[in-house]
């Protein structure tokens, strides 16, 4: 049984296929990267497997289990969880509070515990991906490159079984991307299972064991890496037909 | 002496008395002007002036849980309500009719006008937390206006525009002037204590999840948080302090210039009630809890003292401005002057004082400063 899977995916939006019939899995363990030029229908997958979008027709299986048509808070619950393309940090609360509120919902099941240890378990978390120092900050006064990470705490602080990441390296400088690739490197080899869509092709294919290419809501491609780079397909999407 | 010297040599001497004798933080503030208020019935003679202050004290104590109460849903959470009039009215008219109907004491009747109001917030709750911004804000608005409709309507029941007479004061056994006292000293303590349980509420771990609704509701969501949940709790809450302030202000306030005590829609209902509250936290700071107490302060300070004294002053060098013309000469005037303190102080004035004693209290600012007094030789 695949961890994640995806099952003949398609969403409309009135006239346009933003996704078009679109199956893959996830293996648990995995790293899996989804590219593909700009309008490829890349968000919208993601919204669509994370609740945000209800898709027209398909399935979307989690350990067997069909999470189709949930809101996205259950999706999140069960260990699906997502990063956000824009940054979407809780601008008023300090960062560690922004970690706390994902730590919420752990509240209903082990109250007590979860009291005594939150504070010190978004400490962690913080801590991860090197923004302990900025802790008792306003959110809103973090720069960017700090903001990216502080989405995958909040994402980590979920205990999570797949981490959708949309973009992580968006808007990151080269010393920023390198981090980050670190991080997530680390993430995956804490045995978590991440799937990551980007435009930066260099930093992904150093990450990533397999690729899915996406162009006008189809997947044309899959593959590794160096398969990827070599298909002739994918090379006329993003450069455009040799004349 | 320059301003710039007076003000670093004040913060000095008030950081070496904060580090050295007494640390002065902003609860301590708090408290000395909870204090101040406790000790004012004995600071003015006995008379009509006390009982004239002391009356737009005791409204001014209940419209204040009403706007503490709309800072937790709005200023908090992000949900607009330009109608929170609606849980004041619930709240009064509920208790008003058990009493009349039922005939039950008031210690029963209070506290079911405030189920009642939380009630009424979750019955609005579910259909209406569909809606965002100003969609919310426009049916907010609606509700109190359709709920006078329905009173005048079944007019039977609530007695028209007439209300619901003869209610029962909270210390029946009390003369006048003892009674002011007692009901002001019973509004002081509602609002000590209703602030003070939004505030922890609003610091608390529950409330960081209403700022992070209120920040981004798409980002708490994805963080596994039902937001539906947290903005009823928050709606429900926020009814059931703003019912609270309206079922005391029927025993209390309400007709109070009568020697019956009523409710009637006019006085419960107004469009008055609903922006008060919204005037009163962006004067204060919304978002601060504390804030729109200050702001129903300043408020009823300047409609009640500042602008019936200017009109008596004026009339005594001789301008005599026409009794109807009042009310709109100081609302304009009352409106230009939030829009000054507003433009000066744009997070509220509550907020900047806070800030102000905080700032002093830094004691590394002083260092740094005195630092670079050196470095500069």
């Amino acid at each position: 049984m695949h961890l994640l899977e995806v099952k003949n995916l398609t969403k409309r939006f009135g006239g346009l296929v933003a996704v078009n019939n679109v199956s893959f899995h996830v293996d648990e363990g995995e790293l899996l990267g989804i590219i593909g030029p700009n309008g490829a229908g890349k968000t919208t997958l993601f919204n669509l497997i994370t609740g945000y979008l209800k898709p027209d027709s398909g399935k979307i299986l989690l350990r067997g289990e069909d999470i189709t048509g949930l809101p996205p808070n259950k999706i999140a619950n069960k260990g699906l969880v997502r990063t956000f393309q824009i940054v979407r940090p809780f601008r008023h609360l300090p960062t560690i509070a922004n970690v706390l509120v994902a730590l919420q919902s752990y509240r209903g099941r082990r109250r007590i515990e979860w009291i005594k240890t939150a504070e010190r378990k978004a400490m962690e978390m913080l801590e991860d991906v090197g923004l302990s120092d900025m802790a008792l900050e306003p959110a809103e006064n973090l720069s960017h490159g700090d903001l990216k990470r502080l989405e995958i705490a909040r994402a980590m602080a979920l205990e999570p079984e797949v981490v959708l990441l949309d973009e992580p390296f968006g808007g990151l400088n080269p010393v920023e991307t390198e981090y980050m690739i670190k991080s997530l490197q680390r993430i995956h080899l804490d045995g978590h299972t991440l799937v990551i869509v980007e435009h930066k092709l260099h930093a992904l294919m150093k990450l990533v064991k397999r690729v899915l290419v996406m162009h006008n809501g189809e997947i044309i491609a899959e593959g590794t890496p160096e398969e990827i780079a070599k298909n002739k397909k994918v090379v006329e999407v993003y450069l455009g037909k040799a004349i | 002496m320059p301003l710039n010297t007076i003000t670093k040599n004040f913060r000095k001497a008030y950081t070496e008395f904060t580090t050295r004798i007494y640390d002065v933080p902003p609860r301590m503030l708090a408290f000395l002007i909870l204090v101040m208020f406790t000790l004012l019935p004995y600071l003015i003679p006995y008379g009509r002036p006390l009982r004239e202050i002391l009356s737009v004290l005791i409204s001014a104590n209940l419209m204040a849980i009403l706007a503490v109460s709309w800072d937790l849903l709005v200023g908090r959470t992000g949900l607009i309500s330009l109608g929170h009039a609606l849980f004041y009215g619930v709240g009064a008219y509920g208790t008003a009719i058990l009493y009349k109907y039922f005939g039950w004491p008031i210690w029963i009747t209070i506290p079911l006008g405030m189920l009642a109001g939380v009630g009424i917030a979750l019955i609005i709750g579910f259909p209406c937390l569909r809606l965002k911004g100003p969609y919310l804000a426009l049916l907010t608005m609606a509700l109190p206006l359709s709920v006078t409709g329905f009173l005048y309507y079944f007019g039977d029941v609530f007695g028209r525009e007439r209300g619901i007479a003869d209610l029962p004061r909270v210390f029946p056994g009390l003369r006048l002037y003892d009674r002011y006292i007692a009901d002001y000293y019973l509004s002081l303590a509602l609002l000590t204590i209703c602030s003070i349980i939004i505030y922890k509420l609003a610091t608390s771990k529950t409330g960081m999840v209403f700022v992070s609704i209120l920040d981004d509701e798409l980002a708490t969501k994805a963080c596994g948080i039902n937001v539906t949940k947290y903005k009823l709790m928050s709606l429900a809450i926020s009814g059931l302090f703003g019912s609270l302030a309206g079922a005391f202000y029927a025993h209390m306030v309400s007709g109070s210039a009568n020697p019956r005590f009523f409710v009637d829609p006019t006085a419960i209902l107004p469009m008055e009630n609903s922006l008060v509250p919204i005037i009163a936290a962006i004067l204060g700071g919304i978002g601060t809890i504390y804030g729109p107490i200050v702001g129903v302060y300043l408020y009823r300070l300047l409609q009640d003292f500042a602008f019936p004294r200017i009109f008596e002053c004026l009339k005594a060098i001789g301008v005599t401005v026409d009794v109807y013309l009042q009310p709109h000469i100081a609302l304009v005037a009352f409106i230009s002057i939030i829009v000054l303190l507003i433009v000066r102080w744009p997070r509220g004035i509550a907020r900047a004082i806070v800030e102000w004693f905080e700032d002093l209290e830094e004691p590394r600012e002083v260092e740094e400063i005195l630092k670079e007094k050196a470095e500069k030789g």
